[in-house]
């Protein structure tokens, strides 16, 4: 054991104790972001050399208490049980010891290698707190070391503290909490009965006994497995009726008070608190931020900002990049001979990644704006006022600020369902999001509600399509809540963070972690369904089209008209020939194979290829619209989208009305549903649901099709 | 009396956790346990879930979650603490050679 090159270290501790700030602290730069086995909590794991050995950090999710209720208990238990870290190092609020020191008595329990970091320091002298510290080491059995993430305080003590226990070189003192004289009998017994099954050889008995008492799902399952169960029910049993009888209640809250008691008894030997308990600032911002009259207007302020912040300053990045992309095009253009390469890497290699990257600014500005909400404290107040109306429908009220990034753009919308901790909540939410009319679709929007309303309506019926959309999506919701994902609600039951100002490095930290984990994984998978997307609308290539179309030009070139006419002839020759060739191609093929589907729904081939194309991105669906409708236009270029699509013989009102509504509902981008099976984990819900919205878009355009024929 | 019926500015002694097992446990690990002594804060603007404060910790539910917790109001001008008094305090605890 002596003198390892290198040591695991554990981090664990209280959801607020500024455990991550620590984990910062202490690792720095060298972190890496990656999950826990099955389940889409983070896993984030640092180093850090130190007096020439090599300490890895494992940062374990925050917790309140060790129980398998939570999927971040389960992950912190099972990582300590199964991976058996040298150190488990438990970070403690100061200035809130009671509550945090309830996970250190379970750690206690485990009689794991333990280390405590009285964190926040700083506050605990700023509040005139008074702790005996070596007193509060004789109780519990292990060092504890004063740190300030903050101020950079104890860091260098608590790296020393762990090399010692790794070496060996400091003995924690193996702690047993006595518990009320029934449970501590039944216990013993439970102990000595485990004891005898050889398969448990190795297992810490006496903590599995607890477990067993307290009800424990995951050590029942261990036990059950073997004969000396038959037994252990029966001690269990007669231990649930002896504290019935005793106590009026079962070992599990026994237990947990026993805790408690254990915990206050500390408190009231080790610590001064300053008596009068002056209101905080956190008090007096809670008074106007969750008022009465004051919450909601509040909330949707906020929230409107994150929006804000998120679009609108977006916007000209976004902008920005995409002229890059247009630019690196056509600095490319004439550097490629060949026009089939030149498509591949223009309209193909480049503009697949153009499609990729042009999220990115949206992406790092909402999370830097939820990471601030976030480690601010006002998320959870956020999720106190407006859960009713998300409760209703079946959701946490942590759903909502997801749900109306969504408006912006169903990737960072999806990405940040991670705030919700049920796993039934999440894709609840994740699924209701695709609804939330993303700005990709406002062009379509504009498009035909333009050219189909006058001025006055055009607008409600936009409204119409996103009030139509949400909805779908709230319904979407609560139908899944209410059959197939019923079980495993969260639980509203939450603390309240005192607020704190975020430090700038996690907010950064966060944004750049998304948005590395966007590019790697989202990146790759939706690069290679644009490229896919434009080769189906590319390929096969007719070489009647090529030819004709060379043909065409060699004509208007050798003709007698002035250059401005050739230049307009010869663009119209070529839209003409893309138009035919996107007909001849793949896509072209699957709308008109399409077409008895669509047909009740007002569409034609043409509007079959836009709805094909269009699973890339949604603002394709206006721009192959606009290839393929210009297609044998008189008017050629002179006209535009609009009054072409109105003279079209092929397109009404009512088709408008339908295709709005379809392009609404209808499957999300390959880019969102490239994020969506990330953050799910599986691809079977997602085309099980991809089925699911064709469906309902179907019906919703068959529909609304049908009753604007005849309301004309 | 249930948590859930109390209006805001009440004082009150936890006299049973009975929620569903979910609720219960990780009501709890957040030290609520029977002999708290807490005070109703606030109701969030659209009425439902709650807000409550004991042991400086500032604790939200659903009306429903509090339904299943049994309370006893308390006389807060003579013992502002006064549900802390009792806790069983049946022995110490401590090392066990």
């Amino acid at each position: 054991m002596k003198g390892r090159q290198e040591i695991t270290v554990a981090l664990t501790g209280n959801p607020n104790a500024g455990k991550s700030s620590l984990f910062n602290a202490i690792t720095g730069a060298h972190q890496r972001v990656g999950n826990f086995p099955g389940v889409t909590i983070e896993k984030h794991e640092g180093y850090v050399d130190y007096k020439g050995r090599r300490i890895t950090v494992v940062d374990l999710p925050g917790t309140y208490s060790l129980t398998p209720f939570s999927p971040e208990e389960i992950v912190t238990r099972r990582y300590i049980i199964d991976q058996k870290p040298d150190v488990v190092v438990n970070v403690v609020e100061g200035a809130n010891l009671e509550r945090n020191l309830l996970l250190t008595v379970q750690l206690m329990e485990m009689e794991v290698d333990l280390l405590v970091a009285l964190n926040m320091i700083d506050e605990v002298e700023e509040k005139g707190i008074e702790i005996d510290v070596k007193q509060l080491q004789k109780l519990l059995g292990s060092h504890i070391v004063p740190t300030s993430a903050r101020q950079k305080r104890g860091i260098d003590s608590l790296l020393d503290h762990i090399l010692r226990i790794g070496d060996g070189v400091i003995e924690v003192g193996k702690n047993k909490l006595t518990f009320s004289p029934e449970v501590e009998r039944a216990i013993v017994k439970i102990s000595g009965l485990l004891s005898h099954e050889t398969a448990l050889e190795g297992s810490n008995h006496r903590w599995l006994a607890v477990k067993l008492l307290e009800n424990d799902r995951e050590a029942y399952h261990l036990v059950q497995q073997h004969p000396v169960w038959v037994r252990v029910e029966l001690a269990l049993q007669e231990a649930i009726t002896e504290c019935e009888r005793l106590h009026r209640t079962d070992p599990e809250v026994l237990i947990t008070e026993d805790r408690h008691a254990f915990i206050r008894g500390a408190m009231q030997e080790c610590v001064r608190q300053p008596n009068a308990a002056k209101s905080s600032l956190t008090d007096y911002i809670d008074m106007v931020v969750l008022n009465r009259v004051l919450g909601l207007p509040v909330f949707f302020l906020v929230v409107w900002s994150i929006f804000q912040v998120t679009f609108s300053l977006g916007a000209p990045l976004t902008h920005g990049l995409d002229l890059l992309f247009g630019l690196a095009g056509r600095a490319l253009e004439p550097l490629l001979p060949d026009p089939l390469i030149k498509s591949i890497l223009i309209d193909g290699v480049l503009a697949g990644v153009g499609g990729v990257v042009v999220f990115l600014p949206n992406i790092v500005l909402l999370f830097i704006g939820l990471s601030f909400l976030e480690a601010s404290g006002y998320m959870s107040r956020a999720a106190f006022v407006i859960d009713k109306v998300m409760h209703r429908f079946g959701l946490h009220g942590k759903s909502f600020i997801p749900m109306v990034t969504g408006f912006g753009c169903s990737i960072p919308a999806i990405m940040a369902t991670r705030t919700l901790k049920s796993r039934s909540d999440r894709l609840a939410t994740i699924m209701a999001i695709p609804f939330m009319s993303c700005g990709a679709k406002l062009p379509l929007y504009v498009l035909l509600a333009g050219a189909f309303f006058p001025p006055a309506t055009a607008a409600n019926v936009m409204f119409g399509i996103y009030l139509l959309g949400i909805v779908v999506g709230l319904w979407t919701a609560w139908m899944l809540k209410s059959t197939v994902l019923k079980s495993d609600s969260e639980p509203f039951v939450m603390e309240l963070p005192p607020y704190r100002w975020p430090t700038l490095a996690s907010v950064i930290f966060q944004a750049r972690m998304k948005a590395v984990m966007y590019l790697k994984k989202a990146g790759t998978l939706i690069l290679a369904a644009v490229m896919l997307i434009w080769a189906s609308s590319n390929f096969p290539r007719s070489r009647d089209l090529e030819a004709g179309l060379a043909r065409e030009k060699s004509r208007i070139e050798s003709s007698s008209a002035t250059p401005e006419r050739k230049a307009a002839e010869l663009s119209e020759a070529s839209t003409k020939a893309q138009a035919a060739q996107l007909e001849y191609s793949l896509a072209g093929r699957g709308g008109k194979i399409l077409e008895p589907l669509i047909r009740p729904l007002g569409f034609d081939w043409r509007i079959g290829i836009a709805l094909v194309t269009g699973l890339a991105a949604k603002e394709v669906v206006v721009s192959t619209l606009g290839t393929i409708f210009s297609m044998g236009h008189a008017g050629g270029g002179a006209a535009d989208l609009a009054s072409i699509l109105r003279s079209d013989p092929g397109f009404s009102q009512a088709t408008a009305l339908s295709l709005m509504v379809f392009v609404l509902l209808y499957i999300p981008c390959v880019a969102s549903i490239g994020v969506m099976k990330k953050e799910v984990g599986a691809w079977k819900p997602v085309l099980i649901y991809t089925g699911y919205v064709l469906l309902v878009a179907w019906t919703a355009s068959f529909l609304t099709y049908r009753v604007a024929l005849f309301m004309r | 009396m249930k948590l859930s019926e109390l209006h805001v500015g009440a004082h009150a002694e936890v006299t049973s956790v009975g929620s569903e097992p979910l609720v219960r446990r990780r009501l709890m690990d957040l030290g609520l346990i029977r002999g708290t002594a807490l005070r109703v804060l606030r109701v969030a603007p659209l009425g439902d879930p709650m807000e409550i404060v004991y042991k400086g910790l500032y604790l939200t539910l659903r009306k429903s979650e509090a339904d299943g917790i049994g309370v006893r109001l308390i006389d807060t001008e003579s013992a502002p603490e006064a549900g802390e008094q009792h806790l069983r305090h049946r022995r110490r605890f401590g090392r066990a050679s």
